[in-house]
């Protein structure tokens, strides 16, 4: 594959990720707009909105979510923050030519990937909800989220502020939006809203962040374009 | 009164330098404090960088991470001793986010516990500066507190290095100042740690507060410069120096001022003295020779060789007392001529009066002496106005005057009418004789005419003279401030009984007068006299006059202008 093939392929990816891996459209329904504000009332970036059936997940059937990937590519997490689905199996392909050493100590899932390079052969099943703080042993910048929910219907905010839930059945929900930076818990964010067939509802959330954790600065080189996985 | 004002001047530079250097020193104390104590904090600061950035290391290691998330304590504790040690500190602790101690190198039993001290875990997130001095278990302790990144925080690492004398000792290495750490307690400062003694110290707290407001504190009985700076809340770094240790090499500056300028008023006064013996003692020795020239006394010269004005005026006081002197003695010599005219004649008196003295010294010499009087003046004197007797004395003085300076006669004596006069003395003259007789003849000549007009008055005066020849001692006599110059011997004696026995108008000389004269004049021969005094008669003559042809040739040396003094 030529390098500019490659480019593409990624950049593909890329788009599929910002759309912040909710499943396609498969019914028709109603959807729901979140805007993320921080105490300053700035739009908040990378902020995960999920809204949980007011009778509990247990409601919806259990399909099995698709995999997910988190990149490491020119000593970054790609994304910074992944939502996904309880049981979503999540993938870490090294597209650097060093190697990595990713860990997660946090409740929701303790792994650790020793010191490799390439895609490790079994991808990193996340079953239970909750935070999932990711870092690389080697690399102290590294750092990347994976907020695992246990719900279909979740969404990211951009950079607006806005995130988009789409293809909501008809009920009444519990919203709530979970930050890396959050100053509390994400259930003190929860809000009800109730949804009617091909409605759109609002939702809006004003969170307090905390400072951003000072840590090394990256020692960027010039990023070469990922590796041939292999 | 030069060296007096160099002096008080010295003083006021002495004073004003002491007070300067004083000012100056302790300035220069203060800032060498001030940059001690800046240099002291950053030293501190630097060494709390240290620990902070070793300790984030600390919080990097990934066992340590993996223990504290699998709550492992004892691994965790384990490895915290073991980290401890890597970074030499003192205690090391993990926190909770909550601020509960999971685990503490110090004390096992701590875990569970709430960190004493929960405000610092809120700085620390805040602060990029995560270290403080607080104190801890009875003593000073730098801490550090540095979250464990995983890579969100999941606990807080505190690392901790005692504050203690070693610290102290080690500063002062750094700033040579002795450093102490207070602490605020209860009942004021209290020194936590220092470089100084257990008596200091105490010495040292009592006297902070004095300290805080004049900077210097009484630490065993000697004065320090102190400055103080806090550190952390509660806690002060004081460091001190001895004020004499400072005010060392200033005390050293005055005291070699002191030393210059005491060789300098030692010079001044040396200077002085030499002015004084330069001008003050020529000055007074001025004064002083000028004092005895108006007291008379002209030969006082002062004796200056001094090249200066005042060396040049001493030369011209000299020169002037040498002026004075010489107008005195010509003035002395001008008053002895005049005295001595009337011994001498005036060329004679010329002669004494140049100093050649030696001639009035007592001598033996042949003379020829001249007595003459007027007959029958006393019975004048007593029967004629006093008016009358004075102007006969005057007309007849004006005769015989000038004829003894015409030939160059001595007077040695004036009585009245009677006088006498003799030659070849002191000055000798190659025909003392003749000069005698014809002194005698022209006297008698004029006398007699003088006496004519009397005469006719009534009064019946004559004139008579004795000449007599042969030796004499002749010489000063008399006693200081009345000499007359006598001739003293027969001769004379001869002369005045001669001028007795003569009859008015006759000119009476002895045997040996006639010898001399025998071929310039008349004379009778009277034959044998006796006169009173001499046992033996004497031969006598009565001179009649001068031969006339043979008068001018026998008196070379005496012309027609020097016949007359000049007056």
């Amino acid at each position: 594959m030529s390098r500019r093939a490659g480019g593409a392929l990624l950049l593909l990816v890329l788009a599929l990720l910002a759309t912040g891996g909710t499943p396609p459209a498969s019914a028709r329904g109603g959807h729901v707009e979140a805007i993320v504000k921080d105490q300053d009332g700035k739009p908040v970036v990378d902020a995960v909105v999920s809204m949980t059936p007011a009778g509990g997940p247990g409601s919806a059937p259990p399909t099995r979510p698709p995999d997910a990937v988190m990149d490491q590519v020119n000593k970054e997490f790609v994304p910074l923050v992944l939502p996904v689905m309880v049981g979503t199996a999540v993938s870490f392909p090294n597209r650097d030519n060093i190697r990595h050493h990713v860990y997660s100590f946090s409740s929701a899932r303790k792994f650790e990937l020793p010191l490799y390079i390439g895609t490790p052969a079994a991808p990193i099943v996340f079953d239970k909800p909750g935070p999932v703080a990711l870092g690389c042993n080697i690399h102290d910048w590294m750092v990347a989220y994976i907020y695992v929910v246990a719900t279909p219907h979740f969404a990211k905010t951009v950079a607006d502020g806005k995130a988009r839930l789409e293809g909501m059945p008809a009920g009444t929900y519990e919203a709530r939006v979970w930050h890396a930076r959050l100053r509390g818990a994400t259930e003190a964010t929860t809000k009800p809203i109730t949804l009617t067939e091909d409605e759109e509802g609002r939702l809006t959330f004003t969170l307090s962040l905390k400072k951003p954790e000072s840590r090394p600065a990256p020692r960027r080189e010039p990023y070469e374009g990922p590796q041939q996985s292999g | 009164m030069f060296v007096g004002l160099f002096a008080v001047v010295l003083a006021i530079s002495l004073f004003v330098v002491a007070v300067f250097v004083r000012a100056a020193a302790r300035n220069e104390i203060d800032e060498e404090l001030r940059l001690a104590t800046t240099l002291f904090v950053r030293q501190l600061d630097a060494r709390s960088q240290q620990l902070v950035g070793a300790t984030r290391l600390l919080s990097g290691d990934f066992a340590l991470k993996t223990a504290v998330a699998t709550a492992d304590h004892d691994t965790t504790r384990s490895v915290l001793e073991n980290h401890r040690r890597r970074i030499g500190a003192d205690l090391l602790m993990l926190l909770s986010l909550d601020g509960a101690i999971t685990a503490d190198t110090r004390e096992a039993a701590h875990r569970g516990a709430a960190f004493a001290l929960p405000r610092l875990l809120e700085e620390a997130e805040q602060t990029q500066d995560p270290t403080w001095v607080v104190p801890l278990d009875g003593g000073l302790v730098r801490l550090a507190i540095v979250p464990v990144l995983a890579p969100d925080p999941i606990a807080w690492m505190c690392a901790g290095f005692r504050i203690d004398d070693r610290t102290a000792v080690e500063q002062r290495r750094l700033t040579g100042l002795h450093v102490s750490f207070l602490r605020r307690g209860e009942s004021g400062f209290t020194v936590n740690a220092s470089t100084l003694e257990a008596a200091a110290r105490r010495d040292l707290e009592r006297g902070l507060a004095e300290a805080r407001q004049s900077g210097v504190v009484q630490i065993e009985g000697s004065r320090h410069v102190a400055r103080m700076e806090q550190i952390a809340p509660e806690v002060l770094v004081v460091l001190q120096r001895p004020l004499a240790e400072a005010l060392g090499p200033f005390n050293r500056l005055f005291w070699i001022l002191a030393v210059v300028g005491g060789l300098g008023l030692g010079l001044a006064i040396l200077g002085a003295v030499l002015v004084a013996r330069r001008v003050s003692r020529p000055v007074m020795a001025l004064a002083g020779a000028a004092r005895r020239v108006a007291a008379g006394d002209f030969d006082a010269a002062v004796a200056v060789r001094q090249r200066d004005e005042l060396g040049e005026l001493a030369g011209t006081f000299n020169e002037m007392v040498g002026g004075l002197r010489d107008r005195e003695r010509v003035r002395g010599e001008l008053e002895r001529a005049e005295r001595l005219k009337r011994f001498f004649s005036p060329q004679v008196a010329e002669v004494l009066s140049a100093g050649d003295e030696s001639v009035l010294a007592s001598h033996r010499r042949e003379i020829t002496v001249v007595f003459c009087d007027l007959r029958s003046f006393t019975a004048f004197a007593e029967a004629a106005d006093p008016e009358d007797v004075m102007r006969l004395l005057r007309d007849y003085h004006a005769i015989l005057g000038p004829l003894i300076s015409r030939y160059e006669g001595t007077l040695e004596r004036f009585t009245g009418d009677g006088l006498m006069v003799f030659f070849n003395d002191p000055v000798p003259c190659p025909d003392p004789a003749l000069r005698a007789v014809r002194l005698a003849v022209e006297a008698r000549d004029a006398v007699l005419q003088l006496l004519g007009g009397w005469r006719q008055r009534g009064y019946t005066l004559g004139f008579g003279s004795g000449i007599a020849m042969g030796f004499a001692t002749v010489g000063r006599i008399g006693f200081e401030g009345r000499f007359d110059y006598a001739a003293i011997g027969t001769v004379t004696n001869l002369a005045g009984r001669l001028c007795q026995e003569a009859t008015d108008g006759q000119i009476l000389i002895s045997s040996t007068v006639y010898a001399e004269v025998e071929r310039f004049v008349e004379a009778a021969p009277l034959g044998e006299v006796t006169l009173r005094g001499f046992t033996k008669p004497l031969l006598a003559f009565s001179v009649l006059g001068m031969r006339s042809r043979e008068l001018a040739p026998t008196t070379p040396g005496l012309s027609a202008g020097r016949a007359e003094p000049t007056r």
